[in-house]
C-alpha cells in the first residue's frame, strides 16, 4: 500500500487543529449581589472562563447632590454629604466645610481642627475595618470579619460619643464643629467640649486597633488560599491608575506614594509624624495591605493627636447667625479613606452654592473596571472589585 | 492669547506661593491663569482643548486625571437662587489635573456656547475622561466629539433633559415645597458677627 505522505501530513494537521466550537454568553453580575458593594451591576461577555468587554452600569442610586445642594443653603448641605460615601461618612464633610471656610476666610480654632482630624482619622479606620471584614469574605474566609468588625464598633461608639451620629454625624459646622452632642443640652454660657474620658478612651481603642491589625495579619497573611487568590491579580499599573484618576489605596498600592494628607493643607497633618504606605505590584494583595498598613498609620496619628490636643477653648470661629459665603470659586480636595474626595464650590454671595461640583473617590476608581477585567477569569472578578474598595454611595452621589 | 494678562494681575495682587506655577502653566499652554483660593485656574480657548491637556500631561508632568465637569452660567434659573449680578450666558467647561509628587494641580477651564455645546473628547490624552464626559454630556448636554459611547451614565435610558442645566427644574422641589422656614420665608438680614453659640 502506497502510502500519500502529503495527505498523511495534512490529515494529522486538520486533527489538531480541530477545536471545540465555544460560544460567548453574557454574564450579568448585580445588581443586587453580595460582592458589588451596594447596587453595581456588570455585564460581561464570558468566552470560557474568561470575561471580556465588561461593562459596569451604574447610576442606580443617583441621588442628584449636585442638584440639590443648589437648592439647599450651607448648613444643611453637610447633611446631605454625609450620605456619599456612607462608610466614612464623617470624613465627607470635611472638605466641602474646609471650601467654604476658605471662601469666607474664616480661622478655625485650633481645638477644633484637631478634633476633626481625630474623627476623620476615626472615619478612615472604621472604612478600612470594614474592607478588612469584606474583603476576605468575599474570598471565602469569614473569620476576620468578626474581628475587624468588633473593633470597628469600639471606633464607631466613640465616633458617637462625640458626634451624636454612627454614620452620619452631620457635625462640623462653617467655622468650626458642632458642641457636644454627648455633654447634654447646649447652654449658651458654657463651653462645649469633647465628652468626659473621651481622650483616654481613644488612645485605648488605638491600642486595641493595633492589636486587631496584627490579629487579621495573623490570621490573612498566612493564608494560602487568600494568597492565591490575590498576588498577582489584577495587577494595576501606575501610569493606568493616573490616566483613570484612581486614587487613595488604590493608588498608593500601585507604588506612587502620594498621600493628599502630605501635600494640601486642609487639616494640620503637618503636626503629626506619619508615613506613606506603598505597595510594589499594584495587585489584590498590595491593596489589602496598604490598607491594613493605614490603619496602624491613622491609630499612630490619633494617639499623637491626643498628646498634642490644644487646651479647651472655643470650637467655634466668629460666623454670622446666617451664613452667606462670599462670591469665590475654589476646588478643595482631601484624602478620604477611598481616596481623592473633592468641591469644586462657586458661590455667587448667597445662602447657598450656585454650583458643587462633588469629585468622589469611588466614582473613579471603579471606572478602571472595564480595564483591569480584561481577559480576567470569572472568579477574580470578585477578587478584583473586592480589593478596588468602593462605596455604591460614592459612586452615585 | 499671550501671558500678558496673567502678568497684570500679578502685580495688583500680591505675590501668591502658586502664581510662579500657575504663570509656568499659562505660558505652555497659551491661557490666561487666575487664583483663587488657592486653586489655579487656567482659562483657554475651545479649540485648544485637547492641546492643551496633551501638553498638560506631556510637558508639566499633570499626570493625574481629577475629574471634568461644567457649569450653566444662566440670568435664569429654575432652580435656587438666581446670580446676583447678569453674566454671559454660556457654559463653562472645566477639568482638573495634577501631579503624583509634589500636589500640583491645575483647573482648566474653556467656554461653551450655550445653544449647542460641543468639544472634542479628551478620552485620547486621559482616559479617565470617558465616564466623566459621559455625566457631563447626559447632565449639561455637552457633546463630546469622537467620545465612543456617548450614552447614559446615571440616568435611565430615554430620560429627557439635562438635569444639572439651571433652567432645569428640580422636579420633586415642584410637586411639594420643602418643609423647612428657611426656604419659604424670606431671611432676617443680620450681618454683624455673633459671638452667641451659632447653634442657639
Amino acid at each position: 500500500m502506497v502510502i500519500d505522505q502529503d495527505a498523511m501530513r495534512h490529515l494529522s494537521e486538520a486533527q489538531v487543529s480541530v477545536e471545540l466550537a465555544t460560544e460567548d454568553m453574557t454574564l450579568n453580575i448585580g445588581p443586587q449581589h453580595p460582592s458589588t458593594h451596594g447596587v453595581l451591576r456588570l455585564v460581561a461577555r464570558v468566552d470560557g472562563e474568561r470575561a471580556y468587554d465588561v461593562k459596569p452600569v451604574i447610576g442606580y442610586m443617583h441621588r442628584g447632590y449636585e442638584k440639590l445642594s443648589e437648592v439647599r443653603t450651607y448648613p444643611q448641605i453637610t447633611a446631605l454629604i454625609n450620605r456619599i460615601d456612607w462608610v466614612s461618612g464623617y470624613a465627607n464633610e470635611v472638605p466641602f466645610i474646609v471650601a467654604a471656610e476658605k471662601l469666607m476666610e474664616l480661622e478655625v480654632p485650633q481645638r477644633a481642627q484637631y478634633i476633626r482630624l481625630i474623627l476623620t482619622e476615626m472615619a478612615r479606620i472604621s472604612s478600612h475595618l470594614v474592607f478588612m471584614a469584606s474583603y476576605p469574605l468575599e474570598l471565602g474566609a469569614a473569620t476576620p470579619l468578626f474581628f475587624a468588625l468588633r473593633e470597628r464598633e469600639r471606633v464607631l461608639d466613640l465616633l458617637e460619643g462625640v458626634t451624636g451620629g454612627r454614620f452620619h454625624p452631620n457635625f462640623n459646622r462653617i467655622g468650626g464643629v458642632k458642641p457636644n452632642a454627648g455633654a447634654g443640652p447646649t447652654t449658651r454660657k458654657t463651653p462645649q467640649d469633647l465628652p468626659a474620658g473621651f481622650l483616654n478612651d481613644t488612645r485605648d481603642a488605638m491600642d486595641k486597633v493595633l492589636e486587631v491589625c496584627d490579629e487579621i495579619e495573623d490570621l490573612v497573611a498566612g493564608n494560602e488560599i487568600i494568597l492565591a487568590r490575590t498576588k498577582g491579580i489584577g495587577i494595576l499599573p501606575p501610569e493606568v491608575a493616573a490616566a483613570y484618576g484612581v486614587s487613595g489605596p488604590n493608588l498608593r498600592a500601585s507604588g506612587v506614594a502620594f498621600d493628599l494628607r502630605k501635600v494640601e493643607n486642609y487639616l494640620p497633618y503637618e503636626d503629626f509624624d506619619f508615613s506613606v504606605v506603598t505597595g510594589e505590584n499594584g495587585d489584590c494583595w498590595d491593596r489589602w495591605w496598604v490598607r491594613l498598613e493605614e490603619i496602624r498609620e491613622s491609630a499612630k496619628i490619633i494617639q499623637q493627636a491626643i498628646d498634642g490636643m490644644p487646651p479647651s477653648g472655643t470650637l467655634q470661629a466668629k460666623v454670622p447667625k446666617i451664613i452667606k459665603v462670599p462670591a469665590g470659586e475654589t476646588y478643595v480636595r482631601a484624602e478620604n479613606p477611598k481616596g481623592e474626595m473633592g468641591y469644586y464650590l462657586v458661590s455667587d454671595g448667597g445662602l447657598g452654592p450656585y454650583r458643587l461640583k462633588i469629585r468622589s473617590a469611588s466614582f473613579s476608581n471603579i471606572s478602571i473596571l472595564p480595564w483591569i477585567l480584561e481577559g480576567i477569569l470569572v472568579p477574580d472578578i470578585i477578587a478584583i472589585m473586592g480589593s478596588l474598595d468602593f462605596v455604591l454611595g460614592d459612586v452615585d452621589r | 492669547m499671550t501671558s500678558s494678562p496673567s502678568e497684570t494681575e500679578a502685580a495688583e495682587v500680591t505675590e501668591h506661593p502658586l502664581q510662579g506655577f500657575a504663570d509656568a502653566v499659562a505660558e505652555a499652554v497659551e491661557g490666561t491663569a487666575e487664583i483663587h483660593f488657592d486653586t489655579v485656574k487656567v482659562t483657554v480657548p475651545a479649540d485648544r482643548w485637547l492641546d492643551t491637556h496633551s501638553v498638560a500631561r506631556d510637558e508639566l508632568d499633570l499626570v493625574f486625571f481629577s475629574w471634568l465637569s461644567a457649569i450653566d452660567w444662566s440670568n435664569e434659573v429654575a432652580a435656587g437662587d438666581p446670580l446676583s449680578d447678569e453674566v454671559e450666558e454660556r457654559i463653562e467647561l472645566m477639568t482638573t489635573v495634577g501631579d503624583l509628587t509634589e500636589g500640583k494641580r491645575v483647573t482648566f477651564s474653556t467656554t461653551l456656547d450655550k445653544a449647542s455645546p460641543s468639544i472634542p473628547t479628551l478620552i485620547g490624552v486621559y482616559a479617565g475622561a470617558n465616564w466623566h464626559e459621559r455625566e457631563a454630556a447626559e447632565m449639561f448636554g455637552i457633546d463630546f466629539e469622537g467620545h465612543p459611547e456617548l450614552v447614559h451614565l446615571y440616568l435611565p435610558n430615554g430620560f429627557i433633559g439635562n438635569p444639572l442645566r439651571k433652567s432645569y427644574p428640580l422636579l420633586s422641589r415642584e410637586v411639594k415645597p420643602w418643609p423647612g422656614t428657611v426656604d419659604v420665608e424670606a431671611m432676617p438680614e443680620k450681618e454683624e458677627p455673633s459671638t452667641e453659640n451659632p447653634e442657639a
